[in-house]
């Protein structure tokens, strides 16, 4: 390994370009937000003056910040949790040789073809209580006798959304695993079953540790993307009714677009983005060391 | 013959299994084409019925020129083709690095990389749009370009792309390439002729994903761009939704439906890539 | 529109140079572009505003005007992202309830300056008013609606109510009878924008206000109780549609066009929806119901000129030009609104039975008081609301606590 002591600087070099980019595009904006936390700032964006924490007091003290603090993390648990208890069996199941394998690959990662917004949209008009199709369908197959108010309470409109969250979530983590499977060497398998392991200890022993740093990749960018997730409970319920499905980022919207508060907006977003920091370190933290990577 | 019948006996096993996901997968979309070709008073009749009285196929060509579709088809080309190539370029050296170099800034870099995805877009687009109407390009500034678009997503794909790769890299076996080295390859020939050929299938994965995350992203595009003529799929079609009086759904669920076609085919071409030992069956 | 704005002003560069060289002695001509950012109300408003633009070029030769049409949704999100970028346009059109924070961040600029009493005297006084803060005029008053109780004909007919019901007592008793039919009486909106508005009318008409004299919140008197009492037992009773908090304005509207609700109370517009959407259905317009008074609520949006607009007297002369005659019957007719100048109202497209019956409304309309904390105070009715109708709060309890959150939002 000494060639490589011999050129101390060529990994920098290399990680110039991709660091130079991802600092230029999101330096400015960040120093924005920054300084829009710690000063009054008009609903339309001007600065009025300086005023130091306050704007993260006042969000503090807002029980309905609060409330959407506590089910944000609800809310990642479940679909990120969902997603990856759905994605690791399909993905199982997708990587075995069977006819129509690729017609089924298709279709489970076709969530991912439409825009967020636009799921949400389709799903909130499935959703409605009159015209929808799931209550339509329902009805048809006699499963319920009147419509379900699916959307009108939040104890039925959260998990809701939380299903059409994991739905979503699905064909991305999907294809990392198949991505990691397809990296798994075959002859390993071959190894393990001339020894007699069954195909569930060749899971466990096998397949799972060589799908780990995938499984980590898998749940650390879902849980940041999920957290951060916007379009599904803004669409569907505004964060309402009374507030029942807020998390973060729709109250920050609201705070920030509705309401004429970008200050505090800005405040909700650095304290949003230091829970994902500590959320994200506490669990890279936690896995055990690997050699390699990820 | 038996393996036939085994591999028949594994493809229903695995169909029941999935079954479940691909009703539900294929639901919305079910929703999506019998509402687009729904002539235009069946949308709301009650009671609501699935399959419409006459399959009004005319509701494409209405929405496409309605919704200015081909333009707004030809600008979500332009910008996710544009970001993946750059996120690609940037991402694949230090991919490289991270997976080949033990070095000190290592961890502090993912860090790093991380904390770009953990900002909000719904706050980070203020500050880009002010950014963009600062810099001085042409004559006038860098709002309601494409190149900006390109950049920012190409910035925001980063993280992903160098952690997919080098994640996908790491399982690349480096005695390939320093055996290559030992029988007297450069460096940069052994990477070329041994390493990229391994790595193309994770690039492609990759290069897949920043395409699509392109294609179907709505905040940057929408507070950037600022001309019809320069609007993507997203936002177009978003825009015929959202807080209107009246919304044309017929309309929207076919350019919804054609706005999927791309990334689909996509999908179809991307899954040969996720078969497995691809990667390592080319080595023996 | 940055890539256009950019061809144009090299075009007009171009042209001026040319004039400048050509002679010294001739009157260079003034060569501006208006930039004018406008809320989507239907399909007609791009059409109707890029027409006026092109009158307005063709008479004024040099001149341009450019149009944005931006959704109302992220009508507050665009305006702030380019106010914050410093590339707003001249003359844009708002919510009226924003004009006070735009009065404060100085982003507006005053038109009294530009108007003579002539042009003052065009307008309906009662739409004016709302534009105006501390005594200046800051925006004009480009669409204004105002909110009646629609109802089907065939089924209050049926109920006993052929000229539809006059107060909520009749309301009661009619659904109660829609109800034994097997349809839902009254429309009621329990989700998104305006459902504070929803409850309002109840509140108003029982004798109730939102904001008190002292600029305190009002709401939580007895009258606001029995206002929200009343709504509650329509519910639990099933004189509404059932599932209220999934109602969005246009959710219900969509129910009164299938039939399924019989009464609904809703803008001009709707009409006009009706009429296309469903134009075999016989529907009335009547007073919004009574309780001890009567009451509607009115609401405009403007058009305010932006204070660092660097072609004032050009956005001006547009501004002239939006609100005589022709073109504001055009948009007025188009839209459905209810006319803001004198001279539209007397226009004939304006004579029909509709939009009377929406005018005859105007003396008894509240507007929304213009006072910092309209917006959280509307949040925070809308949240109690929604949680009385869902059965979680008394609706004493839950105006309360509403009232404390107005005070704090209203106090600054």
């Amino acid at each position: 390994m000494t060639r490589i002591a011999r050129r101390p600087l060529t990994p920098w070099l290399l990680i110039v370009p991709s660091f130079a980019l991802a600092l230029f595009v999101i330096g400015y904006p960040l120093y924005n937000i920054v300084f829009q936390s710690v000063h009054e700032v008009s609903r339309f964006g001007l600065i009025r003056g300086f005023c130091g924490l306050d704007n993260f007091r006042k969000v503090f003290a807002d029980p309905i910040f609060m409330a959407s603090l506590w089910r944000t993390l609800w809310w990642t648990l479940g679909v990120v949790g969902g997603t990856v208890l759905v994605a690791v069996p399909v993905a199982l199941i997708l990587n075995q040789d069977f006819y129509g394998r690729g017609v089924a690959r298709v279709i489970v990662m076709l969530p991912w073809s439409v825009s967020l917004t636009m799921t949400a949209i389709v799903w909130r008009w499935a959703f409605n209580d009159e015209y929808g199709m799931v209550n339509v369908t329902l009805q048809r197959m006699g499963l319920i006798a009147a419509p379900v108010h699916w959307l009108a309470t939040s104890t039925l409109a959260f998990p809701v959304e939380i299903l059409v969250g994991i739905l979503v979530s699905v064909p991305f983590t999907v294809t990392i695993f198949l991505g990691g499977l397809s990296s798994v060497p075959v002859d390993i398998y071959e190894a393990a079953r001339i020894d007699g392991a069954s195909g569930w200890q060749q899971f466990r022993k096998l397949t799972l540790p060589l799908l780990r740093p995938f499984i980590n990749m898998a749940i650390v960018l879902n849980v940041i993307y999920v957290f951060n997730s916007f379009p599904i409970i803004w669409v569907m319920t505004q964060g309402g009714p009374s507030n029942g499905t807020h998390i973060l980022v729709t109250y920050l919207y609201e705070q920030g677009f509705r309401l004429g508060k970008p200050g505090e907006a800005a405040a909700v977003s650095l304290v949003m983005l230091v829970m994902l920091f500590a959320i994200t370190a506490l669990y890279l933290r936690i896995q055990p060391r690997e050699g390699g990577e990820a | 013959m038996s393996i036939d019948r085994r591999k028949l006996r594994r493809s229903l096993v695995c169909w029941a299994a999935l079954a479940p996901l691909v009703v539900i997968v294929l639901f919305p979309f079910a929703v999506m084409f019998f509402t687009a070709v729904k002539p235009a008073d069946e949308v709301f009749v009650y009671p609501a019925r699935w399959l419409p009285s006459t399959f009004r196929w005319a509701n494409f060509s209405d929405m496409w020129v309605a919704t200015r579709f081909g333009v707004a088809l030809e600008n979500s080309l332009i910008v996710s083709l544009g970001s993946m190539l750059l996120a690609i370029a940037v991402s694949v050296p230090a991919a490289y690095a991270l997976a080949r170099f033990p070095f000190r800034g290592k961890g502090a870099y993912r860090q790093f990389l991380l904390v770009t995805q953990m900002l909000s877009p719904i706050l980070l687009v203020i500050g880009l749009f002010r950014m963009a109407a600062m810099i001085h390009w042409h004559g006038s500034n860098m709002v309601d370009k494409h190149i900006s678009v390109i950049v920012a997503y190409a910035a925001f794909n980063v993280a992903f792309a160098v952690w997919m790769l080098s994640s996908y890299f790491a399982t690349i076996p480096r005695d390939l390439e320093e055996s290559a080295w030992l029988e007297g390859c450069g460096r940069a020939r052994a990477i070329v002729k041994v390493f990229l050929p391994l790595a193309v299938p994770a690039m492609v994965v990759t290069a897949i994903f920043t395409f699509i995350n392109g294609w179907n992203e709505f905040a940057v595009v929408y507070t950037l761009i600022r001309s019809d003529a320069n609007k993507t799929l997203t936002v177009q079609i978003t825009d015929l939704v959202a807080g209107r009086y009246t919304v044309e759904w017929h309309q929207v669920m076919a350019a919804t439906l054609l706005a999927t076609l791309p990334v689909s085919v996509l999908f179809a071409w991307l899954q040969r890539y996720l078969v497995k030992g691809l990667a390592l069956g080319a080595v023996k | 529109m940055k890539v256009c704005l950019t061809q144009r002003l090299t075009k007009v560069a171009v042209a001026l140079t040319a004039v400048g060289l050509a002679g010294f002695l001739a009157p260079a001509a003034q060569a501006d572009t208006v930039r004018v950012t406008v809320a989507y109300y239907s399909d007609q408003t791009e059409p109707y505003f890029k027409q006026m633009a092109a009158a307005f070029e063709k008479a004024n030769p040099g001149d341009a005007i450019q149009i944005e049409m931006v959704n109302w949704d992220t009508l507050q999100q665009k305006l702030q992202t380019d106010i914050a970028g410093g590339s707003n346009a001249d003359l844009a059109i708002i919510g009226t309830r924003w004009l006070l924070d735009f009065v404060k961040d100085d982003m507006a600029e005053p038109l009294d300056g530009y108007m003579n009493p002539a042009f003052k005297n065009r307008f309906i006084g009662a739409f004016l008013a709302p534009g105006q803060i501390s005594g200046k005029t800051y925006g004009l008053p480009i669409a204004a609606s105002a909110r009646a109780l629609y109802y089907n004909k065939t089924t209050l007919t049926k109920a006993g109510f052929p000229e539809g019901p006059k107060t909520w007592d009749d309301v009661v008793a009619a659904s109660r009878k829609i109800k034994a039919a097997g349809g839902y009486g009254f429309g009621l909106q329990g989700k998104e924008i305006e459902t504070d508005i929803y409850w309002y009318y109840s509140l108003w008409t029982n004798g109730g206000d939102v904001v008190g004299k002292n600029g305190k919140s009002a709401f939580a008197s007895p009258a606001g109780i029995k206002a929200a009492t009343l709504y509650k037992s329509m519910i639990d009773q099933g004189l509404t549609q059932p599932g209220v908090t999934n109602y969005s304005r246009e959710d219900v509207q969509n129910l009164f066009k299938q039939g399924r609700v019989s009464m609904v109370i809703s803008a001009p517009f709707l009409a006009k929806q009706i009429k296309k959407e469903a134009p075999t259905l016989k529907y009335g317009i009547a007073p919004v119901p009574m309780g001890t008074s009567r009451a509607t609520y009115a609401v405009t949006d403007s058009m305010v000129m932006f204070k660092n607009s660097k072609v004032k007297a050009t956005a001006w002369k547009f501004l002239d030009y939006l609100f005589t005659k022709g073109p504001r019957v055009a948009f007025t007719s188009n839209e459905g609104f209810l006319p803001t100048t004198k001279e539209e109202a007397a226009a004939p497209q304006f004579a029909d039975a509709d939009t009377k019956a929406f005018v005859n409304l105007l003396p008894s309309a509240r507007f929304a008081p213009t006072v910092t904390g309209w917006e959280d105070t509307a949040k925070a009715v809308s949240d109690a609301m929604q949680s009385v109708y869902l059965g979680k709060a008394k609706p004493a309890d839950a105006l309360k606590a509403a009232s404390l959150i107005a005070d704090k939002a209203l106090g600054q």
